[in-house]
């Protein structure tokens, strides 16, 4: 490492300039790494500076306490971390065994089931106006109600597209996006209202009736 | 108890859609065959074929008006025929049914086409006998409140509602 180290000034020495020496320099980080190592001891000062420029340079940017001894990335993003040895994952690579704080409704089914149910029960209610579900069914799609409205009211072609791509019927994308201006024009969300009504008889399930406003 | 009555009226928005905001003063209740009509309740279509059995509190020389309308036709998401009128009967004395008063419209079973529909009963005090009244050209888009107020009724002294969805043509679990 210490011949790496000072291999390259030594070979360019001829025009001593930054460039010249950056291009020496081997592209990928290691080498940044290496010269954070050798930044204080200077033992040939006929480089010093140019070291001491260039390691100043390099510890701006990649001295971090927390990084890895053997970088096996070279096109990560820089918030990607490998304390855990797990793949990138968006809350910023912590992952909990529990559920703590996540919000999303889980309704009981794997995940397409879930996206196939919330999809179903927003064209019914698109459809009927109002539906008679369980509470935490109708709950959960308080959100993509609003979500398909604002779609609507917002009107273009490619909004057009991404409701059809969601809602099942077509001739339901159509009539609300011919009539959700003159219903929900002046409204600013909330397109839903939840009623709580008398259990099921034949599990005691809670029921609500949704309806749009 | 009246506090919360209300709320359920607001709640599901017959308070607001059908009348305005007001205070209870005649306890109405209203009974299809066995089954007491509260705020919300569900009631199948085939229960409500008959007029129901109503009982009005009051002084029997008052005169009560009332309505039955559905807000929701044809459908909820789009009532383009809101409201239409199920029933109407004048001249209520109090403390007794509808079946001595006149009915104007004839009473009309529910049968929503579409969606899940509310059907709200209201009750109105009379100052005056009312005579005279010819019967609607139809039942669709009757306004209530502008009815009221044609007729000088005031705000209503009671109103219920109860929610009713149409029966599929094969039996349900």
């Amino acid at each position: 490492m210490a011949l790496t180290a000072f291999s390259s000034p030594v070979a360019a020495l001829s025009p001593l300039s930054m460039s010249s020496l950056r291009a020496a320099l081997p592209a990928a980080p290691s080498a940044r790494i290496h010269f954070c190592r050798f930044s204080t001891p200077s033992q040939y000062p006929a480089s010093r500076s140019i070291r001491s420029g260039r390691n100043t340079q390099k510890t701006l940017r990649s001295f971090s306490g927390l990084a890895p001894v053997y970088p096996i990335y070279s096109n990560f993003s820089e918030n990607v971390t490998y304390e855990n040895g797990f793949s990138a994952i968006d809350n910023g690579s912590r992952f909990f065994a529990m559920r703590h704080g996540k919000r999303v409704p889980k309704l009981n089914r794997p995940p397409d089931q879930r996206r196939a149910l919330i999809r179903g029960l927003t064209t019914q209610l698109l459809k009927h106006g109002r539906i008679k579900t369980t509470r935490a069914r109708a709950s959960a799609i308080r959100k993509y109600v609003d979500k398909m409205i604002t779609l609507a009211k917002d009107g273009s072609l490619h909004k057009r597209r991404q409701a059809l791509g969601f809602i099942y019927e077509k001739q339901i994308v159509h009539a609300l996006f011919a009539e959700v201006q003159d219903r929900y024009g002046e409204r600013n969300g909330g397109y839903t209202r939840i009623i709580r009504t008398l259990p099921r008889r034949g599990d005691n399930a809670p029921m609500a009736y949704i309806e749009l406003v | 108890m009246a506090s919360t009555f209300v709320e359920s009226l607001v709640v599901g928005r017959v308070i607001g859609e059908v009348v305005d905001l007001f205070v209870p003063t005649v306890t109405m209740s209203v009974n299809y065959g066995a089954k007491h009509i509260n705020n919300g309740c569900h009631v199948k279509p085939s229960m409500a074929v008959n007029p129901p059995a109503l009982c009005i509190s009051g002084n029997i020389s008052d005169l009560y008006t009332l309505i039955m309308t559905d807000p929701d036709a044809p459908s909820p998401s789009e009532p383009r025929m809101r409201e239409w009128i199920h029933w109407l009967v004048v001249n209520i004395p109090g403390g007794t049914d509808p079946f001595k008063g006149e009915e104007i419209v004839p009473y009309m079973p529910p049968q929503p086409p579409l969606g899940i529909h509310r059907y709200v009963f209201v009750l109105f005090q009379q100052e005056k006998r009312i005579e005279g009244m010819s019967p609607l050209a139809s039942r669709a888009n009757f306004n209530t409140r502008l009815f009221a107020s044609q007729l000088e009724l005031g705000l209503p002294v009671a109103a219920v509602y109860f929610n009713c969805q149409r029966e599929p043509n094969n039996r349900r679990r």
